[in-house]
């Protein structure tokens, strides 16, 4: 069935406080914490980019096979090659950049549309995409990944492209849900008595001023879930593959010297998962509190 | 301006049908009404909540598109020296089967009739026919500035399409609405703003278009009573200033008194009462329709405040527009029912007959309706 979620927006319930003084002392916390996950993504990202890294992070050197932590020259230590960590796991993000940017841009560009269509037309467009939602519902995503891999080839934008294309109907309900809701208030009919012609109304008066918050929140949790899906495969076997790193395949190479006491090769990459995916959840959910204006309780 | 002919807007016998799921019927809001604005006059129209006021409007605004309502009649709009009709060829999008004049089923091509009808309200909804509503701090978008919102109006329907342009004249319309220090107000939020602030932003907005219709549909409602009076006072001023016309719907009958020169009482989806406001609510009136009669005993004014009497609720419950009577509307409450009529009353619907020069009544009590 289709699922309509009112977000209690801050419709009727504006206060002429400032963004600082609405948000409560977690909410700050949270939104600063995954800000600053950002900057530090989007700083590897460009670091790894430009190649500007301490050490080349394709360099093996047999003579270090997983050198621990705060070895000289390797802050963070070496891998089962001797490869050094710090500059793979920076590498690493660039496995998850583009290809999370081009899931969320599916996502929220494609949900967007159906959840326009679904709201604002109804009629056939609602039942197509209850439909669509439940086929996505009712099958595991890794297994419809992993087939997208079989049938072309385990490259990371193919299984972002799925990862986008899975994601589009949460955002469709969400849109479609708010658009439910806007319609019934006055100010949307009150566009349309003035003659505003409906892609204005739809496109800036509902999707634009009122759902753009919703979508940066979802894009931040889309980000989230790429990474962890990218992980998920990764160690399967099925996601990036060597020698580019990336954090799921470090986690997976280092894990087979865990047990021999070697734990950081995998330690490092699972705690820089740990603390970007929180980072982004975190973010998403303080910019929720902040933005559409939700009291914690 | 050339002087058209004839009224600025005529409503002729229209009828705006719902259909309710839950009980299987059409509920008639509008059953048959006939209305005419003249060019620079202020109709009001005046009933009970569910009188089919406002929906009037709203068809005459093209805004009834909901689901299975269906609209019949003509509504001829006469500006800038052409008539259209604003319900032209819509009767091929929906088929009614009738029985003894009740519309008993309907079919409609909803995407074609509400495909049709944009196209027919193009250039008109916003630009000749502009709207005003209730609770006005809802009817403006609130992530917008007022300012961004009322030079987008002004860019869509006027000549003035630069940015700085229309934000110049949207200044010039705040401050005719007397909004104070319009420069500043410009840039805030709706919440940053009384209701009676955003009902004059409002304002300023559905004329900033420079309509020849003025839809005020409960304009003070929702607001408080001091600001009410503001906001009346703010029409009738607007009113000499630019000769809008105006088609007000209240059921604030002190508001309608305001500002109306002719006045329309509705009941029961169809208007039961027309004719010049002095008259038609004249304190000393006797020829008048029972229930605008009634409507009067259940207001104060000063004569009853001076009197001590007491206000006289009207019995019984407004109709229901399901199952509308054969005879009058209004006979399950009317309290002047002779013998003599009762028969008519009970089974006949009374026509509108004019019982003085442009003094409509509905009612058997008056004998021009067995003329009519």
């Amino acid at each position: 069935m289709r699922r309509y979620v009112q977000t209690p927006g801050p419709i009727g319930e504006f206060s002429e406080l400032s963004l600082a003084q609405r948000a409560g002392p977690l909410d700050l916390l949270y939104t600063g914490y995954g800000l600053l996950v950002v900057v530090v993504v989007v700083a590897s990202y460009v670091l790894g980019a430009f190649g500007w890294l301490s050490h080349d992070p394709q360099a093996i050197n047999v003579g270090l096979i997983n050198a621990p932590p705060f070895t000289s020259g390797h802050l963070l230590g070496t891998d089962f090659l001797g490869r050094d960590l710090q500059a793979r796991l920076i590498l690493g993000i660039q496995a998850y950049f583009l290809p999370g940017l081009l899931a969320i841009t599916i996502s929220v560009a494609g949900g967007s549309i159906l959840g326009v269509l679904a709201g604002y037309k109804g009629g056939w467009f609602d039942t197509i995409i209850t439909y669509f939602d439940n086929l996505l519902d009712s099958f595991p995503r890794l297994v419809l990944i992993l087939l997208v891999i079989a049938a072309f080839k385990p490259d990371i934008y193919y299984v972002m492209v799925v990862v986008g294309i899975t994601g589009m109907p949460v955002i469709a309900n969400l849109i479609a849900g708010k658009i439910a809701f806007l319609r019934q208030k006055s100010f949307i009919e009150a566009a349309h008595a003035l003659g505003l012609p409906a892609h204005t109304v739809v496109l800036k008066h509902i999707l634009w001023l009122n759902c753009r918050a919703l979508l940066v929140i979802q894009a931040t949790l889309g980000m989230a879930e790429a990474i962890l899906v990218e992980t998920s495969l990764s160690y399967l076997g099925f996601g990036v593959q060597e020698p580019t790193p990336s954090w799921g395949n470090m986690v997976q190479a280092g894990a087979n010297y865990f047990l021999q006491g070697n734990f950081w090769p995998s330690t490092a990459p699972a705690l820089a998962i740990l603390a970007t995916i929180l980072g982004l959840q975190l973010l998403g959910d303080g910019l929720n509190n902040l933005l559409e204006g939700k009291r914690r309780k | 301006m050339a002087m058209d002919a004839g009224p600025l807007l005529a409503i002729e016998n229209l009828r705006t049908y719902f259909y309710s799921r839950a009980k299987r019927a059409f509920i008639r809001s509008v059953d048959g009404v006939s209305l005419g604005v003249a060019r620079g006059e202020t109709l009001g129209i005046v009933g009970e909540s569910g009188s089919g006021k406002s929906v009037t409007a709203l068809s005459a605004a093209g805004l009834v598109t909901a689901g299975p309502g269906v609209i019949s009649g003509r509504i001829d709009l006469h500006s800038n020296g052409t008539r259209r009709n604003l319900l032209e060829g819509l009767e091929n999008y929906a088929r009614f089967t009738e029985q003894d004049g009740r519309v008993m089923a309907v079919e409609k091509d909803e995407r074609g009739w509400r495909k049709h009808s944009d196209t027919l309200m193009a250039g008109v909804r916003g630009k000749e026919i502009a709207m005003i509503f209730q609770n006005p701090r809802s009817a403006l978008n609130p992530y917008s500035t007022i300012g961004k919102q009322l030079v987008e109006t002004i860019r869509l329907h006027t000549n003035f399409k630069r940015e700085s342009e229309a934000k110049e004249r949207a200044i010039h319309w705040l401050e005719r609405v007397r909004i104070d220090s319009p420069g500043l107000r410009f840039d805030n939020f709706p919440f940053g703003l009384s209701g009676g602030m955003c009902q004059r932003a409002m304002i300023a907005m559905a004329l900033s278009a420079e309509p020849s219709l003025l839809i005020a549909d409960e304009p003070t409602t929702g607001l408080d009573a001091t600001i009410q009076s503001r906001i009346v006072d703010l029409l009738a001023q607007l009113k000499t200033e630019t000769g809008i016309t105006t088609l007000l719907i209240s059921h604030d009958i002190s508001v309608i008194q305001r500002l109306s020169d002719r006045i329309a009482v509705m009941y029961g989806g169809t208007v039961v009462e027309t004719g010049r406001a002095a008259e038609v609510l004249a304190p000393q009136a006797t020829a008048r329709h029972p229930y605008t009669a009634a409507l009067l005993a259940s207001i104060p004014s000063a004569e009853t405040i001076r009197r001590k009497s007491y206000l006289q609720a009207i019995e019984g419950e407004v109709l229901d527009t399901i199952e509308v009577p054969r005879g009058c509307r209004f006979y399950g409450r009317c309290n002047r029912v002779t013998d003599a009529i009762r028969e008519n009353c009970a089974g006949i619907e009374p026509p509108l007959a004019e019982i003085a020069p442009g003094h409509k009544v509905r009612c058997w009590l008056y004998p021009a309706a067995e003329k009519a």
